[in-house]
């Protein structure tokens, strides 16, 4: 785009900006798809001039110039209508005349985000290839040495238990002393993590609740799904389908009053209560959701006004500590249903991390502990704090642990990993490496999202307009616009092939193992990496 | 690995792997056999007297050069019968089963991709993704029947005939065809859905009963109201820049467009609907702002030339007078803010009469600017065409406080356009060897003054600039401009001082006038025949009533021009120094709220903005042009930004057909949107050249 008049420190060429939009002259038919499917914008229909200078060197004074004009699609180069690489125009186009790039040039628009003082929000993930878990590899295959599993053959036992489960004499003693032992669930490994109702369109909500009812219902897979802290809708909370779901609260405490009236009509318990503290997105951050996107149905279902930004605060106000937290949160949570819903914490990946487990092992209300390394995503935050905050999963996870079976305590706390699980595609892969490092199940909601309704985030910057509801596949949006994108059928068979697939993968993996009676949760003689450092980290194999 | 043609018989019970790869024998066992019999037989029969073990009839294989294998059970199987079963046929016939409530065992004919299972007895299911049940036709019951006579046969059990030839018994498994599998006997999303999900939530789902907004699927690509961007067709909502830069207000896109459609004599009447000058001011002494913020400057083209359009506008006709009102104001001072807003007040009808000390009107225009700015007859034309219409008192002396309170009584509304007519001098040694400048050019143009060879002009504005030019008309040889600082004078002016040899100094401090002339700081002499001081004029305001607020010489005005006494406003160079146009301006502004205050209508002044520049596309214009000849040719080349050329271009580029122009009662146009063809592409708003399509964001659905 031609800069005309004089030039600011912000002003950018195209030259300067992380997308471009190749168009082809030739191809294009100016339909007008691109530039009305374009969610920012950034597409125009430009106005070109075209000189032709006829010289004629013979006939003095005969020489010409005339131009004409020609119409063709534009890109704006304003920080705010940059091009974010969705692609929907090339997604559109009858006549495969447009498509964004990447610029070969550093990103100058990084620099020039931040128009009023403001730093850069987004959605998404940190934007970064590496994956530890990627790379972490199943060294010890059965061969001939132990009986090798048919994965397609054999049956394999792959549920876990969601919930605390204490020694027998422990046990015996609650149950004398208390009348109580703590609920425990027996749940599939891989948990579709809290994403509310307000960061997701309702129609991308409903098709993974559908989904999830659909693998518990015809599947037979005990498949559990987290509400996020935007609260339930009320027809879920009186539904059968409410025993697939663990509510989460978090320091929002969005939508609380609507759970609290339906207590006393719920047909079945809940599968859990989350507590949520930290995200691993944004640890240290509460959760965000932008004005854009708080309309009348997600400000009901919240209770607060329409049109506002709602950020949720870092911390549980007034808790103030570990202990504190345990004592008033989870308690009261599982008397709110009587006991018989476990109540467990979810934290963000940090190197404290064994000081909240210790806290919790002390605790038989403890019924387990989420971590979220710092890969995992979210709908709305600080560009700094998803690039810079955060610990990794893994060896968080180990230590955690690991430290466990110091106390003898592995098989009595569940530890639930998430933040980066199948972030390049690698589910079950980097599922099973989290398991046998000592999870006993594993939360996704990128992965989800990218499978179950094509979302077009990736690793490299692509789209992340989560936050301002704008998403072009309709799934963070609460514009009816843009989310009837999203047929929630579809969206609950993706879901569903999703989960199949990834058992089969599981399978695929563990039976080499030789085993398939039950998770190999801190199986770590399996595994391995070719990196010294990491395996002395995460005590595992060294393998070149 | 049994080859054809080769009969076995196993007198009693027989171990593990019975007939395993066989690839044709006859095995017969008479007791039961164990695990893993007949696993990966490709041809040969294999009967059992009694039950087998786990993982019976798997991985076989069927050759069509050869007959399939068949396996033959009296009593019932073990687990994981027939997984990875691809061919062959199996019978069991449930006669004294190990499992009698499960002649099939735990999970069989996983992975069956061929093959068939006749069985007779209770079982507890089967993989149904590999294998489904089929009805025996006849041909199959006749093959059974026949087969099954000579297993009994060979194990000695022939009694069992009748018992085992029940056809109503017997049931047949074959493999799923990978058609079968791909389509899966799952229930389909879109009936869970219907049947289980909306079953138990209720109609509409998980918030069916919270909101009645519809949330059934759409494309991508939308009309109507699921469009998310609606073209509005903007015209005149936005001042074009040329409107909004003239202080006086002219809508100069409206008269280019006017010359585009042939009606000459509008475009130039049009000018009298705003100034009463357009010759004088907008053809020759304005600085021209309309040109200066011309959309064309900031893509480099040439602005339109508006001093042709000026020029041309002195044989523009009077507008019509309305009916009076019967309100009364008096102006006091005839120069161009007063003749502007008693013009403005007399067309709208109310009574406006002059008050002024000169026998003519037109202030310093007549008094001062010299001849070679403004041809006397364009000006005494325009001055002729005002005093036609604008009652004229002319004072024989200032008027002095009581002289106001007394026109305060006698008139609705008073307006004070005085002027500014008091020069400013310096307090230097021998200033009064100096001339003002208003007294020079007033001289100069009465013929009146000789200035001499040398002349030196204290003050180099414009003012000083006219001074010069005046000088050199009237002999002056060696002129110069002296400021203290760089001198602010522009333009014309500056260039026709220039042109006669002035020589702008700066910065130079006087010290004294003397005889000789002018001594500077420095010491330096600057010998002049005439020292001019134009360094600028002040208002005189000792005559205004007490109710009106005076500040720092000036008088003090609201947004309207009004002063803190409310039945006094005041415009021109006694509210502000300022250019004429800047005074026209004043006059009209003044004159529209006094008009609403006099017929007690709420005044809205114009709020307009101005169009943003970048919504217009100059590619559709030659960026060659130089200059312009002629007024036509200046319509052509001009935007009309925010103001529709009715030139049907987003007709044409719409690629939905969905703009249309439609003609209105009144003769006037409008473009239209049909909302059902739209797709929100905004290309209307693209190629717009005048940028009157904006694309805004459609309403919030509820």
């Amino acid at each position: 785009m031609q800069t005309i008049g004089t030039i600011t420190p912000s002003t950018l060429s195209r030259k300067d900006l992380p997308w471009l939009v190749l168009w082809d002259k030739d191809r294009c038919t100016l339909c007008g798809r691109c530039t009305s499917v374009c969610p920012v914008r950034t597409l125009e229909l430009g106005v070109f001039r075209k000189r032709t200078v006829k010289p004629d060197i013979n006939n003095p004074h005969t020489s010409s110039s005339s131009f004409d004009v020609y119409y063709g699609i534009r890109q704006k180069t304003d920080p705010l209508n940059a091009c974010v690489g969705c692609g929907m125009c090339s997604m559109v186009c009858p006549n495969d005349a447009i498509i964004p790039a990447r610029n070969d040039e550093h990103d100058k628009l990084v620099f020039h985000i931040n128009q009023g003082g403001v730093p850069r929000r987004r959605g998404g993930r940190r934007n970064s290839w590496d994956s530890l878990l990627n790379r972490i590899k199943f060294v010890r295959i059965s061969m001939l040495t132990d009986p090798a599993l048919d994965a397609g053959r054999h049956e394999f036992e792959l549920k876990t238990l969601l919930g605390r489960v204490l020694s027998p004499e422990d046990s015996l003693k609650h149950l004398k002393e208390n009348g109580w032992i703590p609920p425990v669930r027996e749940i599939y490994p891989l948990i579709i993590g809290g994403m509310s109702f307000g960061a997701l369109s309702p129609n991308m909500w409903e098709g993974l609740q559908m989904g999830v009812a659909y693998l518990n219902e015809e599947m037979n897979m005990p498949v559990r799904i987290c509400t996020g802290e935007g609260g339930c809708p009320p027809r879920l909370l009186r539904s059968r389908f409410l025993q697939y779901v663990i509510l989460q609260i978090a320091s929002g405490y969005f939508g609380w009053d609507e759970i609290i009236h339906a207590i006393p009509e719920m047909k079945v318990d809940p599968c859990a209560i989350e507590i949520k503290y930290g995200q691993g997105a944004k640890p240290g951050d509460g959760g965000l959701l932008m004005w854009y996107k708080v309309n009348k149905l997600i400000a009901a279902i919240r209770g607060v006004p329409t049109g506002v930004s709602l950020p949720s605060p870092p911390t549980h106000q007034t808790k103030y500590s570990i202990e504190e937290a345990v004592a008033k949160m989870i308690q009261s949570m599982y008397m709110a249903w009587g006991f018989r819903v476990p109540v467990y914490p979810k934290i963000s990946g940090t190197s404290t991390a064994l000081a909240v487990l210790n806290n919790l092992t002390r605790n038989p209300y403890a019924a387990a502990l989420a971590i979220d390394g710092e890969d995992g995503g979210t709908g709305a935050a600080y560009n700094v704090s998803m690039n810079s905050m955060g610990h990794p999963i893994a060896s968080n996870i180990r230590d955690c642990y690991t430290n466990l079976v110091k106390l003898g305590k592995q098989n009595e706390i569940p530890l639930i990993a998430g933040g980066g699980i199948g972030k390049t595609g690698d589910l079950a892969a980097n599922a099973a490496a989290l398991i046998m490092l000592g999870a006993s199940g594993v939360q996704t909601g990128k992965y989800v999202m990218q499978a179950a309704a094509g979302c077009l985030g990736s690793e490299s910057d692509r789209c992340n307009i989560c936050n301002i509801g704008l998403c072009p596949k309709g799934i963070t949006s609460q514009d009816p616009r843009l989310y009837r994108r999203l047929d929630p059928e579809k969206v609950a068979q993706r879901v569903v092939d999703m989960f199949l697939s990834f058992d089969t993968e599981l399978k695929k993996i563990f039976a080499p193992l030789g085993r398939s009676t039950s998770l190999p949760i801190g199986m770590s003689d399996a595994l391995g990496i070719n990196d010294a450092a990491a395996a002395e980290r995460l005590n595992i194999k060294y393998v070149v | 690995m049994g080859y054809p043609n080769t009969s076995i018989d196993v007198l009693g019970p027989a171990s593990d792997d019975v007939g395993w790869l066989n690839a044709g024998a006859e095995i017969v066992v008479h007791g039961h056999a164990g695990n893993g019999l007949a696993n990966a037989m490709a041809q040969g029969k294999i009967f059992v007297a009694g039950n087998i073990g786990a993982r019976g009839m798997t991985m076989t294989k069927s050759n069509p050069r050869f007959a399939p294998p068949e396996i033959w059970v009296l009593g019932s199987v073990g687990d994981y019968f027939g997984e990875f079963m691809a061919g062959g046929i199996a019978t069991v016939c449930g006669i004294e089963p190990q499992t009698p409530d499960n002649v099939l065992g735990y999970r069989p004919l996983v992975g069956m991709v061929g093959g068939q299972v006749f069985f007779r007895g209770p079982h507890k299911g089967y993989s149904t993704a590999d294998a489904k049940q089929s009805p025996i036709t006849d041909e199959q019951w006749e093959w059974l029947c026949k087969n099954l006579n000579l297993f009994l046969e060979r194990i000695g059990r022939k009694e069992l005939f009748k018992s085992l030839s029940k056809r109503k018994e017997w049931q047949l498994l074959v493999a799923r065809s990978p058609h079968e599998r791909e389509r899966g006997s799952k229930r389909s999303m879109e009936s869970f859905h219907r049947v289980v999900w909306e079953k138990e939530l209720g109609h509409g789902g998980l918030i069916g009963d919270i909101t009645a907004i519809d949330r059934s699927p759409i494309p991508l690509i939308t009309t109507g109201e699921l469009r998310r961007f609606v073209p509005v067709w903007e015209n005149r909502v936005y001042k074009a820049p040329c409107e909004a830069a003239c202080p006086t207000g002219i809508p100069i896109q409206q008269r280019w467009a006017m010359i585009r459609e042939g009606r000459i004599d509008e475009a130039v009447d049009l000018a009298l609907e705003y100034t009463p000058f357009p010759a004088t001011v907008c053809g020759y002494l304005c600085p021209n702002l309309c040109m200066q913020e011309c959309t064309r400057n900031i893509f480099g083209m040439t602005p339109i030339d508006i001093t042709l359009l000026g020029r041309a506008s002195i044989n523009a006709k009077l507008p019509q007078m309305p009916p009076k009102s019967g309100k009364k104001a008096a102006v006091i001072g005839g120069g161009p803010a007063g003749i502007s807003v008693a013009w403005q007040l007399l067309k709208s009808g109310h009574e406006a009469v002059v008050y002024d000390v000169s026998p003519v009107l037109g202030g310093k225009i007549a008094a001062l600017i010299p001849e070679t700015r403004i041809p006397k007859e364009v000006l005494s034309a325009e001055l002729k065409r005002i005093q036609k219409i604008i009652p004229h008192v002319h004072l024989d002396k200032k008027l002095a406080q009581d002289d106001m309170e007394r026109l305060k009584t006698e008139y609705d509304m008073l307006v004070v356009a005085t002027g500014a007519w008091k020069p400013r001098t310096i307090p230097v040694p021998g200033k009064e060897r100096m001339i003002p400048a208003i007294k020079f050019l007033s001289l100069a143009k009465s013929g009146e003054i000789v200035p001499g060879n040398s002349v030196v002009i204290i003050g180099a504005g414009n003012v000083g600039c006219d001074v010069a030019t005046e000088a050199h008309r009237l002999g002056a040889e060696k002129i110069t401009l002296i400021d203290v600082q760089k001198p602010a004078s522009f333009g014309k002016e500056r260039k026709d001082a220039e042109a006669v040899g002035a020589i702008f100094r700066w910065p130079c401090i006087t010290r004294e006038i003397t005889e000789q002339g002018v001594v500077l700081d420095s010491g330096e002499l600057l010998p002049a025949d005439t020292v001019v001081i134009s360094i600028g004029d002040a208002p005189e305001t000792g005559f205004l009533p007490d109710t009106v607020e005076v500040e720092r010489g000036f008088v003090k005005v609201n947004g309207i021009f009004q002063t803190s006494d409310p039945a006094i406003f005041a415009i021109g160079d006694i509210v502000k120094p300022g250019l004429l146009t800047d005074a026209i301006g004043a006059g009209r502004k003044a004159a529209a709220a006094i008009s609403d205050l006099l017929s007690g209508k709420p005044h809205e002044p114009d709020t307009r903005e101005v169009i943003d520049k970048y919504r217009i596309s100059p590619e559709y214009f030659d960026p060659r042009i130089t200059g312009f000849d002629d007024m036509e040719y200046c319509g052509t080349q001009c935007s009309s930004c925010g103001n529709c050329r009715d030139c049907g271009i987003c007709v044409a580029v719409c690629p939905q057909a969905a703009i249309s122009r439609e003609e209105k009662e009144n003769g006037t146009f409008a473009y239209v949107v049909n909302e059902e063809l739209c797709i929100g592409c905004g290309f209307c708003a693209g190629a717009c050249p005048c940028g009157i399509w904006a694309l805004a964001p459609n309403k919030e659905l509820s």
